[in-house]
Protein backbone atom coordinates (compact mmCIF):
# COMPACT_ATOMS: atom_id res chain seq x y z
CA UNK A 1 0.00 0.00 0.00
CA UNK A 2 1.42 3.10 -1.06
CA UNK A 3 1.96 6.42 1.31
CA UNK A 4 -0.75 8.28 -0.31
CA UNK A 5 -3.47 5.54 0.01
CA UNK A 6 -2.13 4.91 3.94
CA UNK A 7 -2.20 8.80 4.58
CA UNK A 8 -5.76 8.99 2.77
CA UNK A 9 -7.09 5.67 4.74
CA UNK A 10 -5.61 7.60 7.99
CA UNK A 11 -7.15 10.87 7.24
CA UNK A 12 -10.45 9.10 7.09
CA UNK A 13 -10.51 7.29 9.75
CA UNK A 14 -9.75 10.65 11.66
CA UNK A 15 -12.53 12.36 10.48
CA UNK A 16 -14.43 8.95 10.95
CA UNK A 17 -13.60 9.63 14.92
CA UNK A 18 -14.35 13.15 15.24
CA UNK A 19 -17.49 13.01 12.87
CA UNK A 20 -18.39 10.23 15.80
CA UNK A 21 -17.60 12.66 18.67
CA UNK A 22 -19.04 15.56 17.37
CA UNK A 23 -22.52 13.87 16.30
CA UNK A 24 -22.12 12.24 20.09
CA UNK A 25 -21.44 15.77 21.65
CA UNK A 26 -24.59 17.61 20.08
CA UNK A 27 -26.66 14.85 20.48
CA UNK A 28 -26.06 15.15 24.19
CA UNK A 29 -26.21 18.99 24.24
CA UNK A 30 -29.39 19.34 22.25
CA UNK A 31 -31.10 16.17 24.76
CA UNK A 32 -33.48 17.70 27.04
CA UNK A 33 -33.56 15.24 30.50
CA UNK A 34 -37.21 16.44 31.19
CA UNK A 35 -38.01 14.96 27.40
CA UNK A 36 -36.78 11.30 29.02
CA UNK A 37 -39.64 8.90 30.06
CA UNK A 38 -40.01 8.13 33.39
CA UNK A 39 -38.90 5.24 34.63
CA UNK A 40 -41.75 5.12 37.14
CA UNK A 41 -44.20 4.59 34.38
CA UNK A 42 -44.85 0.79 34.45
CA UNK A 43 -43.80 0.31 37.85
CA UNK A 44 -46.16 0.69 41.03
CA UNK A 45 -46.54 4.86 42.53
CA UNK A 46 -44.53 5.78 45.19
CA UNK A 47 -47.39 5.65 47.99
CA UNK A 48 -47.62 9.08 50.38
CA UNK A 49 -49.97 10.66 52.86
CA UNK A 50 -50.14 13.75 52.81
CA UNK A 51 -52.95 15.71 54.42
CA UNK A 52 -55.40 17.65 52.37
CA UNK A 53 -56.22 21.51 51.83
CA UNK A 54 -58.46 21.63 54.84
CA UNK A 55 -59.40 18.39 55.29
CA UNK A 56 -58.24 15.21 56.54
CA UNK A 57 -54.97 12.91 55.39
CA UNK A 58 -55.07 11.06 52.14
CA UNK A 59 -53.50 7.95 51.87
CA UNK A 60 -52.63 7.08 48.19
CA UNK A 61 -53.02 3.34 48.92
CA UNK A 62 -56.30 3.69 50.46
CA UNK A 63 -57.26 4.57 47.03
CA UNK A 64 -56.31 0.99 45.35
CA UNK A 65 -59.32 -0.25 43.05
CA UNK A 66 -59.82 3.01 41.93
CA UNK A 67 -57.84 4.94 38.88
CA UNK A 68 -56.46 8.08 40.61
CA UNK A 69 -55.32 11.07 38.20
CA UNK A 70 -52.43 12.42 40.61
CA UNK A 71 -52.09 16.23 39.29
CA UNK A 72 -49.00 17.99 40.39
CA UNK A 73 -49.60 22.10 40.45
CA UNK A 74 -49.53 25.55 42.12
CA UNK A 75 -51.13 28.59 41.91
CA UNK A 76 -48.67 30.35 40.77
CA UNK A 77 -48.27 28.15 37.56
CA UNK A 78 -49.77 29.65 34.47
CA UNK A 79 -50.24 26.28 32.74
CA UNK A 80 -52.05 24.98 35.99
CA UNK A 81 -54.59 27.49 34.79
CA UNK A 82 -54.90 26.62 31.39
CA UNK A 83 -55.21 22.94 32.03
CA UNK A 84 -57.70 23.42 34.99
CA UNK A 85 -60.93 22.91 32.75
CA UNK A 86 -59.94 19.71 31.53
CA UNK A 87 -59.35 18.35 34.86
CA UNK A 88 -62.37 19.86 35.92
CA UNK A 89 -64.41 18.12 33.02
CA UNK A 90 -62.54 14.98 33.82
CA UNK A 91 -63.63 14.57 37.31
CA UNK A 92 -67.17 15.43 36.61
CA UNK A 93 -67.02 13.23 34.02
CA UNK A 94 -65.83 10.27 35.70
CA UNK A 95 -65.86 10.58 39.54
CA UNK A 96 -68.14 8.11 39.52
CA UNK A 97 -66.39 5.17 37.30
CA UNK A 98 -64.07 4.54 39.93
CA UNK A 99 -61.88 7.48 38.95
CA UNK A 100 -60.60 9.97 41.63
CA UNK A 101 -58.69 12.87 40.63
CA UNK A 102 -56.24 14.18 42.90
CA UNK A 103 -54.94 17.83 43.25
CA UNK A 104 -50.95 17.97 44.67
CA UNK A 105 -50.26 20.72 45.53
CA UNK A 106 -46.41 21.91 45.01
CA UNK A 107 -44.20 24.65 46.43
CA UNK A 108 -47.52 27.24 47.06
CA UNK A 109 -49.00 28.96 50.17
CA UNK A 110 -51.96 27.48 51.36
CA UNK A 111 -54.11 30.79 51.21
CA UNK A 112 -53.29 30.87 47.83
CA UNK A 113 -53.86 27.51 46.72
CA UNK A 114 -57.42 28.13 47.97
CA UNK A 115 -58.34 31.20 46.43
CA UNK A 116 -56.70 29.72 42.95
CA UNK A 117 -59.44 26.66 44.14
CA UNK A 118 -62.10 28.84 44.82
CA UNK A 119 -61.85 31.16 41.83
CA UNK A 120 -61.32 28.19 39.75
CA UNK A 121 -64.73 26.15 40.93
CA UNK A 122 -62.66 22.85 41.62
CA UNK A 123 -63.98 20.27 44.42
CA UNK A 124 -62.05 17.58 43.68
CA UNK A 125 -59.47 16.57 46.53
CA UNK A 126 -56.40 18.22 46.89
CA UNK A 127 -53.48 17.58 49.31
CA UNK A 128 -50.36 19.56 50.35
CA UNK A 129 -46.83 18.57 49.67
CA UNK A 130 -45.18 20.83 51.63
CA UNK A 131 -41.66 19.46 51.75
CA UNK A 132 -42.03 18.34 48.21
CA UNK A 133 -40.87 14.57 49.00
CA UNK A 134 -43.69 13.26 47.00
CA UNK A 135 -42.83 15.61 44.30
CA UNK A 136 -39.24 13.95 44.40
CA UNK A 137 -40.74 10.30 44.97
CA UNK A 138 -42.51 11.07 41.59
CA UNK A 139 -39.50 12.65 39.84
CA UNK A 140 -41.54 15.77 39.45
CA UNK A 141 -39.90 18.52 36.87
CA UNK A 142 -42.36 20.92 37.06
CA UNK A 143 -45.57 21.79 37.77
CA UNK A 144 -48.02 20.67 36.01
CA UNK A 145 -47.47 17.42 35.82
CA UNK A 146 -49.73 14.18 36.05
CA UNK A 147 -49.43 11.16 36.88
CA UNK A 148 -52.57 8.19 35.98
CA UNK A 149 -52.13 5.20 38.67
CA UNK A 150 -54.00 2.39 37.50
CA UNK A 151 -56.60 0.17 39.69
CA UNK A 152 -53.41 -1.79 40.79
CA UNK A 153 -51.65 1.14 41.98
CA UNK A 154 -49.29 1.28 38.65
CA UNK A 155 -48.21 4.40 36.57
CA UNK A 156 -49.66 4.18 33.55
CA UNK A 157 -49.12 7.59 31.78
CA UNK A 158 -47.65 10.49 32.39
CA UNK A 159 -47.95 13.73 31.21
CA UNK A 160 -45.52 16.74 31.18
CA UNK A 161 -47.47 20.31 30.80
CA UNK A 162 -50.97 21.07 30.61
CA UNK A 163 -53.32 18.23 30.70
CA UNK A 164 -56.26 17.98 27.60
CA UNK A 165 -59.34 16.82 28.16
CA UNK A 166 -59.74 14.49 24.97
CA UNK A 167 -56.28 12.75 25.58
CA UNK A 168 -56.41 12.18 29.54
CA UNK A 169 -59.96 10.77 28.76
CA UNK A 170 -59.12 8.21 26.25
CA UNK A 171 -56.82 6.66 28.59
CA UNK A 172 -59.35 6.99 31.33
CA UNK A 173 -61.75 5.47 29.17
CA UNK A 174 -59.19 2.39 28.53
CA UNK A 175 -58.56 1.97 32.48
CA UNK A 176 -62.59 2.10 33.56
CA UNK A 177 -63.91 0.39 30.34
CA UNK A 178 -65.84 3.25 29.05
CA UNK A 179 -68.01 3.44 32.09
CA UNK A 180 -67.65 6.95 32.44
CA UNK A 181 -71.31 8.54 32.95
CA UNK B 1 31.43 15.28 35.11
CA UNK B 2 29.67 18.43 33.35
CA UNK B 3 26.84 18.65 31.74
CA UNK B 4 27.89 18.23 28.38
CA UNK B 5 29.67 15.21 28.93
CA UNK B 6 26.67 13.35 30.76
CA UNK B 7 24.87 14.63 27.47
CA UNK B 8 27.54 13.15 25.28
CA UNK B 9 27.74 9.98 27.46
CA UNK B 10 23.89 9.12 26.54
CA UNK B 11 24.65 10.25 22.72
CA UNK B 12 21.38 12.29 22.11
CA UNK B 13 20.82 13.36 18.95
CA UNK B 14 22.48 16.91 17.75
CA UNK B 15 19.42 18.72 17.52
CA UNK B 16 18.98 17.55 21.15
CA UNK B 17 21.90 18.75 23.04
CA UNK B 18 22.13 22.63 22.22
CA UNK B 19 20.53 25.79 24.27
CA UNK B 20 17.08 25.42 22.32
CA UNK B 21 17.51 20.69 22.62
CA UNK B 22 17.63 21.46 26.36
CA UNK B 23 14.41 24.19 26.55
CA UNK B 24 12.24 21.61 24.51
CA UNK B 25 13.48 18.53 26.84
CA UNK B 26 12.66 20.92 29.87
CA UNK B 27 9.47 22.43 28.59
CA UNK B 28 8.56 17.86 27.76
CA UNK B 29 9.04 17.32 31.32
CA UNK B 30 7.31 20.04 32.66
CA UNK B 31 4.24 19.00 30.31
CA UNK B 32 4.35 15.47 31.16
CA UNK B 33 4.69 16.46 34.96
CA UNK B 34 1.81 18.04 34.68
CA UNK B 35 -0.55 15.08 32.79
CA UNK B 36 1.06 12.87 35.74
CA UNK B 37 -0.37 14.99 37.98
CA UNK B 38 -3.60 15.85 36.24
CA UNK B 39 -4.22 11.51 36.18
CA UNK B 40 -2.91 11.17 39.82
CA UNK B 41 -5.87 13.84 41.15
CA UNK B 42 -8.20 12.77 38.91
CA UNK B 43 -7.90 9.03 39.70
CA UNK B 44 -7.72 10.06 43.76
CA UNK B 45 -10.41 12.39 43.19
CA UNK B 46 -11.69 14.60 46.13
CA UNK B 47 -10.24 13.94 50.15
CA UNK B 48 -13.21 11.79 51.67
CA UNK B 49 -16.02 13.68 53.33
CA UNK B 50 -15.38 13.85 57.49
CA UNK B 51 -18.70 14.77 58.42
CA UNK B 52 -22.70 14.76 57.29
CA UNK B 53 -22.85 17.87 55.78
CA UNK B 54 -19.92 17.32 53.76
CA UNK B 55 -20.62 13.99 52.32
CA UNK B 56 -24.15 15.28 51.45
CA UNK B 57 -22.71 18.36 49.86
CA UNK B 58 -20.48 15.88 47.92
CA UNK B 59 -23.42 13.79 47.11
CA UNK B 60 -25.06 16.79 46.06
CA UNK B 61 -22.77 18.12 43.68
CA UNK B 62 -23.34 14.54 42.04
CA UNK B 63 -26.99 15.27 40.93
CA UNK B 64 -28.65 17.18 38.34
CA UNK B 65 -31.15 19.90 39.77
CA UNK B 66 -34.30 18.58 37.89
CA UNK B 67 -35.36 21.93 37.12
CA UNK B 68 -32.82 23.78 36.33
CA UNK B 69 -30.21 24.18 33.41
CA UNK B 70 -27.25 22.12 34.14
CA UNK B 71 -26.99 23.09 37.82
CA UNK B 72 -26.02 20.00 40.03
CA UNK B 73 -28.34 20.31 43.20
CA UNK B 74 -25.56 21.72 45.14
CA UNK B 75 -25.16 24.94 43.37
CA UNK B 76 -28.73 25.16 42.79
CA UNK B 77 -31.37 28.06 44.62
CA UNK B 78 -34.09 26.09 43.25
CA UNK B 79 -36.83 25.33 46.04
CA UNK B 80 -36.59 22.06 44.74
CA UNK B 81 -32.95 21.41 44.80
CA UNK B 82 -32.91 22.30 48.82
CA UNK B 83 -35.63 20.23 49.37
CA UNK B 84 -33.54 17.73 47.95
CA UNK B 85 -30.47 18.69 49.72
CA UNK B 86 -32.65 18.10 52.83
CA UNK B 87 -33.42 14.79 51.59
CA UNK B 88 -30.06 13.76 51.48
CA UNK B 89 -29.07 15.15 54.70
CA UNK B 90 -31.97 13.36 56.24
CA UNK B 91 -31.06 10.07 54.49
CA UNK B 92 -27.42 10.06 55.46
CA UNK B 93 -28.29 10.71 59.44
CA UNK B 94 -31.00 7.73 58.90
CA UNK B 95 -27.55 5.40 57.51
CA UNK B 96 -27.95 5.08 54.15
CA UNK B 97 -24.95 5.57 52.11
CA UNK B 98 -24.30 7.66 49.12
CA UNK B 99 -25.11 4.80 46.34
CA UNK B 100 -28.33 4.21 48.28
CA UNK B 101 -29.50 7.88 48.27
CA UNK B 102 -27.77 8.39 44.30
CA UNK B 103 -30.02 5.34 43.42
CA UNK B 104 -33.77 6.25 45.25
CA UNK B 105 -33.12 9.71 42.75
CA UNK B 106 -31.99 7.40 39.92
CA UNK B 107 -35.56 5.38 40.57
CA UNK B 108 -37.49 8.67 40.39
CA UNK B 109 -36.07 10.50 37.58
CA UNK B 110 -33.34 7.85 35.72
CA UNK B 111 -29.93 8.14 34.87
CA UNK B 112 -30.67 11.95 33.81
CA UNK B 113 -30.36 13.20 37.09
CA UNK B 114 -26.68 12.07 37.59
CA UNK B 115 -24.67 14.60 36.57
CA UNK B 116 -21.75 11.74 35.30
CA UNK B 117 -22.84 9.28 33.61
CA UNK B 118 -23.10 6.02 35.02
CA UNK B 119 -20.29 3.65 34.42
CA UNK B 120 -22.37 0.78 33.01
CA UNK B 121 -25.03 0.47 30.05
CA UNK B 122 -24.30 3.56 27.15
CA UNK B 123 -23.10 5.86 30.21
CA UNK B 124 -20.14 3.23 29.86
CA UNK B 125 -19.24 4.95 26.48
CA UNK B 126 -18.34 8.40 28.10
CA UNK B 127 -15.47 6.76 29.91
CA UNK B 128 -14.27 4.81 27.39
CA UNK B 129 -14.25 6.80 23.85
CA UNK B 130 -11.48 9.65 25.30
CA UNK B 131 -9.05 6.88 25.79
CA UNK B 132 -10.06 5.09 22.47
CA UNK B 133 -9.85 8.58 21.29
CA UNK B 134 -5.97 9.77 22.22
CA UNK B 135 -4.94 6.04 21.05
CA UNK B 136 -6.20 6.82 18.17
CA UNK B 137 -4.69 10.54 18.13
CA UNK B 138 -1.21 8.81 19.04
CA UNK B 139 -1.33 6.40 16.15
CA UNK B 140 -2.30 8.43 13.76
CA UNK B 141 0.43 10.59 14.50
CA UNK B 142 3.03 7.76 15.06
CA UNK B 143 2.16 6.75 11.42
CA UNK B 144 1.91 10.51 9.95
CA UNK B 145 5.70 10.06 11.42
CA UNK B 146 6.44 7.32 10.40
CA UNK B 147 5.62 8.01 6.86
CA UNK B 148 6.99 11.50 7.00
CA UNK B 149 10.24 9.55 8.40
CA UNK B 150 10.15 7.31 5.11
CA UNK B 151 9.20 10.13 2.84
CA UNK B 152 12.51 11.61 3.37
CA UNK B 153 15.05 8.56 2.94
CA UNK B 154 13.13 7.77 0.07
CA UNK B 155 14.54 11.14 -1.27
CA UNK B 156 17.31 11.56 -0.57
CA UNK B 157 19.50 14.89 -1.54
CA UNK B 158 20.48 13.86 -5.33
CA UNK B 159 24.55 13.71 -5.75
CA UNK B 160 24.24 13.30 -9.36
CA UNK B 161 21.84 12.85 -11.95
CA UNK B 162 18.24 13.98 -10.79
CA UNK B 163 15.62 11.23 -10.49
CA UNK B 164 13.94 11.40 -13.62
CA UNK B 165 10.76 9.80 -11.71
CA UNK B 166 10.40 12.60 -9.15
CA UNK B 167 11.22 15.16 -11.28
CA UNK B 168 9.08 18.02 -13.80
CA UNK B 169 12.67 19.33 -15.90
CA UNK B 170 12.85 18.04 -18.97
CA UNK B 171 15.80 16.24 -20.32
CA UNK B 172 17.94 19.25 -21.28
CA UNK B 173 17.00 20.81 -18.26
CA UNK B 174 18.25 17.91 -16.06
CA UNK B 175 21.60 17.14 -17.92
CA UNK B 176 22.43 21.37 -16.91
CA UNK B 177 21.10 20.71 -13.70
CA UNK B 178 23.71 17.46 -13.06
CA UNK B 179 26.48 19.34 -14.78
CA UNK B 180 26.02 22.49 -12.96
CA UNK B 181 26.06 20.19 -9.70
CA UNK B 182 29.31 18.03 -10.94
CA UNK B 183 30.96 21.74 -11.49
CA UNK B 184 29.98 23.10 -8.28
CA UNK B 185 31.23 19.83 -6.19
CA UNK B 186 34.71 20.07 -7.71
CA UNK B 187 34.66 24.01 -6.80
CA UNK B 188 34.03 22.76 -2.85
CA UNK B 189 37.44 22.19 -1.63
Amino acid sequence: MSVGVRRGLLLTGVLAVVAVVAALLVSGLRHDPADTASPLVGRTAPDFTLPELGGPPVHLAALRGQVVVVNFWASWCAQCHTEQPALNATWAKFRDSGVVVLGVDFEDDNADARDYIASEGSDYPVVVDANSRTALAFGVRGVPETYVVDQSGRIVDRIIGAVDAPTLERTLDLLVGGGAQ
Amino acid sequence: MSSREAVRRVRLPARLTGRAGVIGLAALMVVIAGVVALIVVAVRGEPPPTTLAQEAHQIATTLRCPICEDLSVADSPAPLAAQMRQQISQELAAGKTADQIRANFVASYGDTVLLSPPHQGVGQIAYVLPFVVVAAGVLAAWMLLRGGRRAATATPPSRGRPDARQSDLSVADRDRLAEALARLREEEP
